[in-house]
């Protein structure tokens, strides 16, 4: 347990020693949400929202769905880079003794952290344009995305290299949670209930606009989570035999 | 006499270097199978996936074809941006140690700048190429040479950005950062999606070349303001990078 929390540490400080990571994670989610609810027209419009279709604001939707989005995109580069940059220390973390669950725990921690703070920041920048009816299980869903895709991210990572990594983070996120899940469609895309947002959307929505929150979503998207949590652990063991 | 000859020499020597550049900056692409598989495989896959899932979108007053084509457009415009767009933010960051050592070995930073910014127009011919034969099976093309030109036009221009990007912050992850969410802000905006308001959303990248490419799929006529408004993009954009590039990748790219 020693080695992962030190691996964590490490972790950690590496994240502290750039201001200008830090900075981006504060300043590139609250962009990312005051842009959008800054250029959508003030007008309403009929969504499906838990079953049933309530008129919602075009600012306030608009908002809904980009506070996951950019907790899912700081998450999946997070996860891409964490990978890809600690690869060489964890291949001799391993050879020195840290176990696989040790080394796990400790890029999961960072992970995590990393995906709850952009949650965090994006959460609040959302609550000063529109605030959810359910604030708590809004940012649950929230960090749940920001997991997912950062899971999703180290997998990418431990794939592809970085150019293509962050190509296909570029265009994963946007098309599953802006176009797939959107509640503007009128029907529901053949793919989009096996897509990685579906149930961490399913929840944000229903907490932004519905006084009672349905929490099967929340079971979903964990158990989701852990599915992609082991296919990124074996996929990271694999790595780790052949680095 | 003499004189004609020198300058003669200069710009062979200049040329040379442009092209030792440029097949540096190839060859470091293509050495990973991953990226050519990339370039290939995933202009199809994201047009036709942005066609799908567009599909399922009501058809608003605001939208100026069927959802499905209006997704297949804006794929295709956002695939030809966006691989250049990352390929020239790499380009800068990854290289910078290795322009740096040409650099010592007397090749002029903008000389570099420009074999770089080639690199990215080759592969901003292949996307743009690649994409409009996926379109044109999904959706017909009015004016091909139109939206050719257009395609070729973003990527060059993403392209920039990255460039820019890369120039400014000297790692991977906040470089990838910020350029994954400029570019989706700007993917989202231009969609066709969502109607937005006001003149913010021009100041957007791809505002202009979207405005483009649409009026050549549907052969309405390229209006010569979003012309105009591109072209003096990509121009403001190539001063920045390359002032970017010269000035902030200097030596301390070494330490």
């Amino acid at each position: 347990m020693r080695s992962a929390r030190t691996t964590f540490e490490m972790g950690l400080r590496e994240y502290v020693r750039t201001p200008v990571l830090l900075a981006l994670l504060l300043f590139l989610p609250a962009y990312f949400i005051g842009v959008f609810s800054y250029v959508m027209p003030d007008q309403s419009v009929p969504v499906d929202v838990g079953g049933e279709t309530l008129q919602v604001g075009m600012q306030a939707l608009v908002a809904a769905l980009m506070t996951p989005m950019a907790a899912a995109l700081v998450g999946g580069i997070a996860g891409l880079f964490l990978m890809q940059s600690a690869r060489d220390v964890d291949t001799r973390l391993s050879i020195v003794g840290a176990s696989l669950p040790e080394i796990l725990l400790a890029r999961g921690g960072v992970l995590a952290l990393a995906a709850a703070v952009a949650s965090l920041v994006a959460t609040a920048v959302v609550t000063l344009t529109h605030v959810p009816e359910q604030v708590g299980w809004f940012l649950a869903a929230t960090v749940l995305t920001g997991l997912l895709y950062g899971t999703l991210g180290a997998l990418v990572g431990l794939v592809l290299n970085r150019l293509a990594g962050v190509y296909v983070l570029l265009f994963g996120p946007l098309l599953d949670i802006f176009l797939a899940q959107s509640p503007l469609s009128t029907e529901t895309h053949a793919v989009a209930p096996y897509l990685p947002g579906h149930y961490p959307m399913e929840l944000a929505l229903d907490a932004a606009f519905t006084a009672g929150v349905d929490p099967s979503p929340l079971w979903w998207g964990l158990g989701y989570l852990l599915a992609v949590a082991l296919v990124t652990g074996l996929a990271f063991r694999r790595a780790l035999r052949v680095g | 006499m003499r004189e004609a000859r020198g300058r003669s020499t200069t710009v062979v020597a200049r040329a040379r270097r442009l092209e030792v550049g440029l097949s540096s900056a190839i060859r470091e692409f293509v050495r990973e199978p991953v990226n050519l598989a990339l370039l290939v495989a995933l202009p199809p896959a994201i047009v036709v996936s942005y066609g799908s899932m567009m599909s399922a979108f009501p058809e608003l007053p605001y939208m100026s074809s069927s959802p499905e084509t209006l997704g297949a457009v804006a794929g295709t415009l956002f695939v030809a941006a966006f691989l250049p767009g990352v390929i020239g933010l790499f380009q800068v960051i990854s290289a910078r140690r290795a322009d740096e050592r040409l650099s010592l070995t007397g090749f002029p930073r903008a000389t570099l700048f420009c074999a770089r910014l080639l690199a990215v127009a080759v592969a901003s011919l292949l996307t743009a190429s690649i994409s409009l034969v996926v379109l044109t099976t999904r959706t017909d093309v009015a004016a091909l040479p139109a939206a050719f030109g257009t395609l070729v036009l973003v990527g060059v221009l993403y392209g920039l950005v990255g460039m820019l990007v890369g120039a400014v912050l000297p790692r991977e992850l906040e470089g990838s950062l910020v350029l994954i969410f400029v570019a989706d802000v700007d993917e989202a905006l231009a969609s066709g999606i969502v109607q937005t308001d006001g003149a913010f959303a021009k100041l957007f990248p791809l505002h202009y070349p979207h405005e483009l490419f649409q009026a050549a799929v549907e052969g309405s006529g390229v209006a010569t303001g979003d012309a105009l408004a591109a072209g003096a993009y990509v121009l403001v954009l190539g001063v920045a990078a390359l002032g970017a590039y010269t000035t902030l990748t200097g030596e301390e790219g070494l330490r």
